[in-house]
């Protein structure tokens, strides 16, 4: 009896059909999905990180596979802002579900300036700040310093009338601190997590299996790194979480849901299994019934 | 007209003018696994929407479900269709050498194994006609073209709506290996009525020398003003050297005009689009510029006059 679970789902100021949205970087920019799945269903749509100017992103090799992973360092290839507006904004907005747009600086200022441009655009229902992403060296990492984190969600927020998320690192030594940082400075909800940095090595040719060297691990691997994540943020911080990491199976998904997160987005999996998201979406009412829940409210953050 | 040209709303040099637009994600079983050649296996798996759909020189990605060990899907070349008592295209075979981590698990597969495949990807070859056709293979760059040589001699039609065929007078495929034993398919090739010419790196098949080389040789016995396309896959190095010996041979007052179309074996995560791996250092803009593009929606097949290499 579908109709009679609600799967709509709210994360400070953003509501949201259904919790289960696809994560940045996974999805390209959605039209390359859009013969693949029945993309204005998600929850909510995340095109791939945009900065202000184009970047052309690193040398391949860009992922290699590791256990239950992928290792990347795509290095955020994207076209810059202008491009992202002019081109891919249009289409988005025809889809007719949220439209979250990941956005990353080199600095405040930066951030605060796409944010500003993005948020005042029609048909743009979230702004994330991607304030985590371990391949784009010479920025600051907003992820790693609570207060900075703060900083960088109060000004954005202050400039940006829709709701603003803050994209989180696990490569911190206490995510809570940094959670509680974008809390203070007004965020609507907390990403938990972006990739785990990380290496291959190729000891034959005594080189480095991905061009940039180091890279983001994503992936079941990482599942339980992001499960903790949302569990110890949970428990310490007053805000939204979206859950992100290995989810690729509905048990996942309600597993982040009792962890603590209210919505979750898919990431590596649409890779491998591409019409992963709304499969899950189907598969959501039933996962709620079994457990006897009529929303997805009741089961966040029910861990005994 | 190739399959994934984008229409006009979507034309722009951006990354998202391409895309997966016909790419079904197909649940089936292994039917075929069979050794075809030294390390190389034959697999034939039922996909009615993609073999219906497939032209020469598209891929799948391909995986074994219901485990993450491998995780990623892998590309393969799309080697046979093949059509069922009524004439309906029904199953693809895939012809893969065991190297690493998928295809050692492929290759122990049993008949029966669940796999999933998704596709058809990619742009594959167009059918523009020449005089001449000739394909220009190394390692196990042989898999894209049965399809494109039967297309081109007009034994069969491949895509849906069906292709045109018999676009090329001649079709010659120059096929090297290492050895011998890791030559696959040869029998294949010849029954399709293509003039066969093996070479081997250590002389056990065919002559002993190198794919660009036989090239350049059979180029300079061609007519000026004949109309020649060569398609190459396989190793990179091979491609780009096969790309040199087309552009020095299409300078060339008394060689014939030859255009060369590469078929790209960049690795990838996808194979639709949405993770940005795939990419290659394709022109644009003149000859100095270049931009990375993903090879699995803007190719894998590009003009060897676009590659950086
Ligand atoms: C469009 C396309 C079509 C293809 N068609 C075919 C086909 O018809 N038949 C076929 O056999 N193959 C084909 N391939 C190649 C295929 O996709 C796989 O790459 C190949 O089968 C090996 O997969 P594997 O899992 O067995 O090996 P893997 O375990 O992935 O390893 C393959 C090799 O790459 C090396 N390697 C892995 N990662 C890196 C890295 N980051 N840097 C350097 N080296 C690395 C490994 O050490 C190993 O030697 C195609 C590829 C593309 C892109
Ligand atoms: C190839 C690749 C590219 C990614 N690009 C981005 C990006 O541009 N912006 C971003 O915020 N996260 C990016 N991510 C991180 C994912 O959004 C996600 O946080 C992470 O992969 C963990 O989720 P998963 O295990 O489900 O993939 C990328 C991940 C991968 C694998
Ligand atoms: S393989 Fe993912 S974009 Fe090409």
């Amino acid at each position: 009896m579908p109709n009679t679970t609600s799967l709509s789902t709210t994360l400070g100021r953003l509501t949201l059909k259904n919790p289960i949205m696809v994560a940045s970087g996974t999805f390209g920019y959605a039209r390359e999905m859009q013969e693949v799945v029945d993309v204005p269903r998600l929850g909510a749509v995340l095109p791939k990180t945009i900065t202000a100017e184009p970047r052309v992103g690193n040398a391949p090799w860009r992922t290699v596979e590791t256990s239950a992973g992928l290792l990347n360092a795509i290095g955020l290839d994207n076209d810059g802002v202008d491009a992202f507006l002019e081109n891919h904004l249009p289409y988005l907005r025809s889809l007719g579900t949220s439209i979250v747009v990941s956005v990353a600086g080199r600095t405040t200022d930066e951030f605060v300036s796409l944010a500003e441009r993005v948020g005042n655009e029609e048909g743009v229902s979230a702004i994330e700040l991607n304030l985590s992403c371990p391949n784009v060296s010479g920025g600051i990492d907003f992820g790693t310093n609570a207060n900075s984190c703060r900083e960088v969600v109060q000004s954005t927020r202050d400039r940006c009338k829709v709701p603003v998320l803050a994209k989180l690192t696990p490569n911190v030594t206490r995510i809570a601190e940094i959670a509680q940082g974008a809390a203070d400075g007004g965020a609507d909800a907390v990403c938990l997590i972006n990739t785990v940095l990380g290496m291959a090595i190729d000891w034959r040719r005594k080189k480095t299996m991905l061009g940039n060297g180091m890279g983001g691990l994503s992936g079941p691997a990482i599942k339980p790194i992001a499960l903790r994540c949302v569990h110890q943020v949970a428990s310490a911080v007053d805000i939204a979480i979206i859950g992100i990491g290995g989810i690729a199976t509905i048990d996942d998904v309600m597993e982040f849901f009792v962890a603590g997160a209210s919505a979750v987005q898919i990431g590596t999996a649409n890779y491998y299994d591409p019409t992963v998201s709304t499969r899950l979406i189907d598969e959501l009412p039933a996962a709620l019934q079994e457990i006897e829940a009529t929303s997805v409210a009741e089961v966040v953050r029910s861990l005994g | 007209m190739q399959p994934n040209m984008p229409s006009e709303s979507h034309a722009s040099k951006l990354h998202a003018a391409h895309y997966a637009d016909r790419m079904k994600q197909i649940h089936t079983t292994v039917e075929q696994n069979e050794l075809v050649g030294e390390n190389t296996f034959r697999l034939r798996i039922a996909a009615k929407p993609i073999a219906a759909m497939v032209v020469p020189g598209q891929f799948v990605m391909i995986r074994l479900a219901g485990t993450n060990a491998p995780l990623i899907g892998r590309a393969l070349a799309v080697y046979d269709v093949v059509r069922d008592a009524n004439g309906e295209p029904t199953w693809i075979d895939l012809v893969y050498l065991r190297k690493g981590v998928m295809t050692r698990a492929l290759s122990a597969s049993a008949l029966g194994t669940a796999i999933t495949v998704w596709g058809p990807l990619g742009n594959g070859f167009n059918n523009e006609s020449c005089d001449r056709l000739i394909m220009a293979v190394g390692g196990i760059g042989q898999t894209p073209m049965l399809t494109l040589g039967r297309e081109a001699v007009g034994t069969e039609t491949y895509g849906d709506p069906a292709r045109a065929n018999r676009w090329s007078e001649n079709v010659e495929l120059i096929y090297g290996a290492r050895r011998k034993s890791l030559l696959a398919g040869v029998d294949d090739f010849r029954s399709a009525g293509f003039d066969v010419t093996l070479c081997t790196d250590d002389g056990s098949e065919g002559v002993k020398e190198l794919v660009p080389n036989v090239l350049a040789a059979r180029l300079a016995e061609l007519p000026a003003g004949e109309r020649v396309r060569v398609a190459t896959c396989g190793p990179e190095i091979m491609m780009e050297k096969v790309a040199e010996v087309c552009k020095a041979a299409d300078q060339s007052e008394s060689e014939p005009s030859v255009t060369c179309d590469v078929s790209m074996e960049t690795p990838m995560a996808c194979g639709i689009g949405i993770c940005f791996s795939c990419v290659a250092k394709i022109r644009q803009d003149g000859p100095e510029q270049w931009d990375y593009k993903r090879t699995c929606v803007e190719g894998p097949i590009f003009n060897a006059k676009d590659i950086c290499w």
